[in-house]
């Protein structure tokens, strides 16, 4: 899952950005709101952590603009703002939730989690396929009731599939989602990643492959090829 | 409740209701004076047709009455009576009509002057009567001849004047119902006409709460003895609405100014206590970092309050501002220089009074802001006048605009919303100017051809 981090105070951006990769996310950063915004322009992101009181351009300003240009991606707002006018002034803007300073590092986690799933119109966060299940909350998955151990970008990866599980999952939209844009168009990164996946989730030697491929498209993550 | 329009519809009633009754009954009494003087001035003049009959002759009176005079006492009619009685009260002649009666003598005895009273007749009925004392002219037409004086008591029946009375009355008493009913019909309506705009006032000022503050009375649309009341109001609410609107400011600043450091401080610990291996001598540096900037913010939150409180005690003296300002200014020079600025300072010699702690301060605080603010290659200009007074004048951004001045000394205030820099946390100003203040002196600010000008000196009283 890929997001956009918009935060002036540059230790808050560090340590965010952080905690969001650490969790597997692909995580952009931006200082003000012109860049925010350029980015959220430029790229898919399947959630937006925003802060309102930010150089160049409001939190507030992007957001309505985001809004107002047709851009569905769900947004957090951030913000040491915690009156109930700016609240309801934040979410009439277009925002999807409201996070204020300062707050619990695991919340915010949960909560853009939570936007992420919405993304792909899930509101559940286990996701069940043939003997397969994903605990994107416990961050857990099994395969025929046997743990499964996986890094977090593993972990990011797998879940991405099965959201979009039936469908053809093309390297791009991985790239784009689950990396940060940084990668080498040319490197064989997500390849090895999915190769990988494969290999831990092929718990014994009767599991039935669940990631199909499909050549020059990309992947599909379904019970049957 | 107390009610305005209540009680203006009662007392105005009442009022009404008291002025036309006693309106009516003046017209009545002036009415019944009228037409009882009438009928008296009728009586009198029965009474002197009869006094022409009357003659003296020899100390005795006679009287000769003709037919046609008779007529009107006749028996019959029995409405009019006369009595006509010699000094020594024996009766000379009474009218048929009387039969075997007398009338009474006049209340407060014969006298030439006519006595008006009234009684019960003797067929029973209410009468009126005039009694005077009269000298019967003499039978010889000689005045030396006529000695003795008559006593006369006309009376008649006062039916016709009763009833024209009662009439009045009636009449009288029909308007005043009439009116009654009018004034409790249409003062309450007139007064509801009336004050609907001042009910429409109160109406509208009781929806006004913390909420509504922009809201605001039309004055245009009230009477003029309102539109004060309205306009004041209005203006009240502006203030309030600006006050209001500075409270949240500043508690939204103040919220901001602490609450992002406590989010940098607990996401630091919570990443490191999460993951420990992710842990640096970065992450050590930031907190400190972040508590240096709490505790300088807390300083001078401090600061202010004691000012607010008139605790800052300046202790003045006289200050050479020359080598004060120079000295201030040292170690700014350096930054200033690394930032291509252009400086200039030109300080005449004065020593005003002033308490250098605290002078220092807020040309430490101008200079900070001239030095971190101005762009890139601007220019920053230092003046001091003989008179003791300073300028500290600096290029500012194009965005800097004139309606930025309003908030310029306000607490948390930056050009910029965001507080990228965290060195200014936008208190400086506020506290320089509450140092000015304690010491007796006064800073303002102004924009003159982007540029951004302090002025500082001693109030002028």
């Amino acid at each position: 899952m890929r997001i956009l981090l918009v935060e002036d105070s540059p230790r808050l951006l560090r340590n965010i950005a952080t905690a969001l990769r650490r969790s597997g996310y692909a995580v952009d950063t931006a200082a003000d709101g012109e860049e925010g915004l350029w980015l959220a322009e430029s790229h898919e992101y399947d959630a937006i952590v925003l802060d309102i009181m930010l150089p160049k351009r409001d939190g507030l300003d992007v957001l309505r603009t985001l809004r107002s240009r047709g851009r569905k991606v769900h947004i957090l707002l951030l913000t040491a703002r915690d009156t109930v006018a700016d609240r309801v002034t934040g979410l009439q803007a277009g925002a999807d939730d409201y996070l204020v300073k300062p707050f619990a590092l695991d919340e915010l986690l949960a909560r853009v989690q939570a936007l992420c799933r919405r993304a792909y119109g899930a509101k559940q966060p286990r996701v069940v396929i043939a003997d397969l299940e994903i605990d994107a909350s416990a961050r857990t998955v099994t395969r025929a009731g046997r743990p499964v151990g996986l890094t977090a970008r593993e972990l990011q990866l797998l879940e991405y599939l099965a959201r979009r599980r039936g469908e053809v999952v093309s390297r791009t939209d991985i790239e784009a989602h689950i990396y940060d844009g940084q990668i080498d168009p040319m490197s064989n990164v997500v390849d090895s990643a999915v190769c990988s996946l494969r290999k831990k989730i092929a718990v014994s030697d009767s599991a039935a492959p669940l990631i199909h491929t499909r050549r020059g498209l990309g992947y599909v993550l379904e019970a049957t090829p | 409740m107390k009610s305005l329009r209540r009680q203006l519809t009662r007392e105005l009633s009442a009022v009404l209701a008291v002025l036309f009754g006693v309106s009516l009954l003046g017209l009545y009494l002036v009415m019944y004076q009228k037409l009882t003087r009438s009928f008296d001035v009728a009586l009198e003049a029965r009474a002197l047709g009869v006094t022409a009959l009357a003659e003296q002759q020899n100390g005795q009176v006679e009287v000769d009455f003709s037919e046609k005079i008779m007529r009107g006492f006749s028996a019959g009619k029995a409405r009019n009576y006369f009595e006509l009685r010699g000094t020594n009260g024996t009766v000379v002649a009474r009218s048929l009509s009387l039969k075997e009666n007398a009338l009474p003598r006049p209340p407060g005895g014969a006298a030439e002057k006519a006595a008006y009273w009234d009684f019960k007749l003797p067929n029973g009925r209410p009468g009126r009567a005039v009694g005077f004392l009269f000298k019967p002219k003499p039978a010889d037409d000689r005045p030396e001849s006529a000695t003795v004086m008559a006593e006369l008591v006309v009376a008649v029946d006062r039916d016709e004047l009763d009833e024209t009375l009662g009439w009045l009355l009636a009449a009288v008493a029909g308007c005043g119902g009439l009116l009654l009913g009018a004034v409790f019909f249409v003062v309450p309506r007139v007064l509801r006409r009336g004050l609907a705009p001042l009910e429409r006032l109160g109406a509208q000022a009781a929806t006004i709460d913390a909420g509504s503050l922009a809201a605001r009375f039309p004055a245009a649309d009230l009477p003029v003895e309102l539109q004060i009341i309205a306009g004041r109001l209005n203006d009240l609410l502006a203030r309030l609405e600006a006050s209001f609107e500075r409270e949240r400011r500043y508690s939204a600043d103040l919220a901001h100014e602490l609450r992002t450091p406590l989010a940098e401080l607990r996401s630091l610990a919570e990443c490191a206590l999460k993951w420990p291996e992710a842990r640096d001598p970065e992450t050590d540096r930031d907190t400190l970092v972040i508590a240096l900037q709490m505790e300088a913010l807390v300083t001078r939150l401090l600061t202010l309050a004691r000012g607010e409180r008139s605790r800052l005690a300046a202790q003045c003296a006289p200050v050479e501002l020359a080598p004060l300002v120079a000295g201030v200014w040292r170690p700014f020079a350096k930054r200033a220089a690394e930032r291509g600025l252009r400086v200039d300072l030109t300080v005449a010699p004065a020593t005003p009074m002033a308490d250098p702690v605290l002078l220092r301060s807020i040309l430490a605080n101008l200079f900070d802001n001239a030095v971190d603010y101005t762009p890139t290659g601007g220019e920053i200009a230092v003046t001091g006048s003989a008179e003791g007074k300073l300028r500290v004048a600096n290029s500012v951004a194009a965005d800097f605009a004139p309606e930025d001045m309003a908030r310029i000394f306000d607490r948390f205030w930056r050009k910029e919303a965001a507080r990228t820099g965290r060195e200014h946390v936008g208190l400086g100003l506020n506290l320089a100017r509450a140092f000015a203040v304690a010491m007796g002196w006064e800073l303002t600010a102004r924009l003159e051809n982007g540029r951004l000008a302090f002025m500082l000196g001693v109030a002028e009283k």
